[in-house]
């Protein structure tokens, strides 16, 4: 009886001191990019409205009137009935090769097609028509990090396909070991960069017509007869006087890492990757430049209120010293914009005023609703945290709240900041016809 | 695993009660707390493509059993402690026993056993990382010297699986980075029992 268990824990310690080495996997999901070649003609024979499909990877949101657009990152956009928040309906997907942003004016929906600009009547919204188009306007761009370009000497775009690969390697236990062949990447200048605007005030439309809204994280915007485009390095105006027929009108050349754009008023905010630019637009076929509010760090969304403009910087997922934070800026002399204060978050990306509400998405973190009346106490002031969701960019209605994340798009009730109820919710991979 | 541990941890108690009928005999609380050192290495590639780089690896251990001395061989109770490992600081709460495997000498051969679950709550984690602990096995053999009655010296050897998991921030290109960590270890303790 008794050499038994003796025998039995020799045999584990045995075996067990015979394999004494830690084993230690990480797995990552990495992101590969392909170069792929697509051609112009290709691209523009394939616009084409479709049956309404799932979300997969929604991006930007567009509400005009009852019609809500969520663009699905580079392949085209989603069109919702949402004239019952409670139940929206999919109506139709726009099929458009190369698709970020968009605009609505009246029943025109502009939107980019890679290099091009197109024109779409949606009066029928299950029917959206191609009515208009300027091409060859924009020479570059990016999605998800992927950058294309325009190759004129062909007539195609160089573009590339990004696609998610699970790895796995054996480390030394340690918190950051080394990376296969890829060292550079640890600590490197890589940012997320983005800035963006939005406000509370519709934008200026031309009389008699009606615009729709968008995120904070717009590239297009929408004033008088002119559509303001924001490119990598420039702001391209286009002249819709005539909705139907866009034409290019102008180019601002601005700077580098050109993210947003945003009129308030008769100015026209643009955010880049260091900072925010502010542009005089009381002429608005010839916007000039009044100041610049310069970032250390990438910037992100900022939405603006009378005189106080709320801007916020993410860290990127590759630049863990950038901060994470909030800046109240003082723009009550446009030309001379000067930090108010600058607040701690988490991960904030889009965000939208409704005064004195302030929703602000934290990325995982979910969505923060802050009272910003007193200037110099944002933090103390957070009214709720919805922390199981995640939140990608926000649009406020005033009493509702549209909210975009990686699991999908939600509408809120917001007629109570301190408590939000969920009105509904369009998961990912499900379509809520 | 989590079966497998119940399992044990009902095993060591319904064994305790059953053979705690047996005779004349007063259960005592015992105490057996160790210090010593979780021996080991690691086998990596530091880079694709590159040779396996082989190093050692040393943690310091402690830890305390408290418990019942259920009858003249067997006792059996909780084991907490810390281990210091390269990067994870775990905290081990488990079930344990402590089986004299030779009878009434001053040197005497016992058998150890604890399994339980290691928690990371006292590690301080890095900026953008998050540890978790893991199921914690360590059985092993060890050399009691002191009088059967009073308190004793004691040495162990024993093999020592942890299991952990780290969160980390993505690198540039990724979009998801965690590492799923098992730590063999030879783990020599040495301590007081009483």
């Amino acid at each position: 009886m008794r050499p038994t268990p003796l025998l039995l824990l020799f045999a584990v310690l045995t075996t067990g001191l015979w394999s004494c080495n830690d084993q230690c996997q990480e797995t990552r999901v990495v992101k590969q990019m392909t170069p792929v070649t697509v051609s112009l003609m290709e691209i523009r024979r394939s616009l084409k409205t479709e049956a309404p499909r799932a979300l997969e990877h929604p991006g930007k949101i567009y509400i005009k009137g009852n019609y809500l657009l969520i663009n699905e990152i580079k392949k085209g956009l989603h069109v919702i009935d949402n004239s019952n928040p409670a139940a929206p309906r999919f109506v139709s997907f726009i099929n458009i090769p190369g698709n970020g942003d968009m605009a609505v004016r009246d029943n025109i929906l502009y939107a980019d097609s890679y290099t091009d600009l197109v024109a779409l009547d949606i009066t029928d919204p299950t029917q959206p028509k191609e009515v208009g188009r300027v091409g060859e306007v924009f020479k570059n761009g990016q999605f998800e990090g992927a950058w294309w370009s325009y190759n004129e000497s062909i007539g195609a775009i160089n573009d590339q396909k990004v696609e998610y690969r699970t790895e796995t390697i054996s480390t030394n236990c340690e918190e950051n070991p080394v990376m296969p062949g890829m060292w550079w990447g640890i600590g490197g200048a890589w940012r997320m960069m983005d800035v963006a605007f939005s406000s509370s005030a519709a934008p200026a439309s031309a009389p008699g017509s009606s615009d729709g809204k968008g995120g904070s994280m717009a590239r297009f915007a929408l004033y008088n007869q002119f559509l303001y485009t924001v490119g990598q390095n420039n702001l391209h105006l286009f002249d819709i006087s005539n909705p139907a027929k866009p034409a290019s009108y102008s180019t601002v050349n601005i700077g580098w890492g050109i993210e947003t754009i945003f009129p308030y008023k008769d100015k026209l905010f643009i955010g880049s990757s260091t900072g925010m630019y502010i542009y005089d637009n009381s002429n608005p076929s010839d916007p000039k430049q009044l100041s610049v509010f310069q970032h250390m760090m990438a910037c992100d969304p900022v939405v603006v209120q009378d005189n106080v403009a709320y801007v916020t910087l993410r860290s990127g997922t590759t630049c863990r010293n950038a901060q994470n934070q909030l800046d109240l800026v003082d723009i009550s002399d446009l030309s001379r914009p000067r930090l108010i204060k600058s607040y701690p978050m988490q991960n904030p990306h889009g965000l939208s005023i409704n005064f004195p509400t302030l929703y602000l998405c934290e990325g995982q973190y979910g969505l923060k609703t802050f009272n910003v009346t007193d200037q110099f106490g944002v933090d103390k002031n957070l009214l709720s945290h919805m922390k199981e969701v995640d939140a990608y960019d926000v649009i406020s209605l005033g009493k509702t709240l549209l909210m975009v994340g990686k699991d999908g798009f939600y509408q809120f009730d917001a007629t109570n900041p301190r408590q939000l109820r969920q009105i509904s919710k369009i998961p990912v991979g499900k379509s809520a016809i | 695993m989590k079966k497998l541990l119940s399992l044990f941890v009902v095993g060591v108690l319904t064994m305790g009660f059953a053979t705690a009928q047996e005779g004349l005999f007063r259960r005592t609380y015992i105490n057996h707390t160790e210090l010593g050192g979780l021996f080991g290495r690691v086998k990596y590639r530091p880079y694709q493509g590159s040779d396996e780089v082989v190093e050692n690896r040393l943690s310091l251990t402690l830890q305390t059993f408290n418990g019942l001395q259920l009858n003249p061989r067997l006792a059996a109770g909780l084991t907490t402690g810390l281990d210091w490992y390269t990067a994870a600081l775990i905290t081990p709460i488990a079930a344990g026993v402590r089986y004299d495997l030779t009878g009434k000498r001053n040197a005497r051969l016992f058998a150890t056993a604890d399994a339980g679950y290691g928690l990371a709550w006292f590690h301080d984690d890095s900026e953008g990382y998050q540890t978790r602990g893991g199921m914690m096995l360590n059985p092993g053999l060890g050399l009691r010297l002191g009088r059967p009655e009073g308190a004793a010296f004691t040495i162990t050897l024993s093999y020592k699986r942890q299991e952990a998991s780290v969160t980390k921030p993505p690198l540039w290109d990724q979009t998801e980075r965690y590492e799923t960590r098992v730590y063999n270890r030879m783990c020599l303790r040495m301590g007081i029992a009483f």
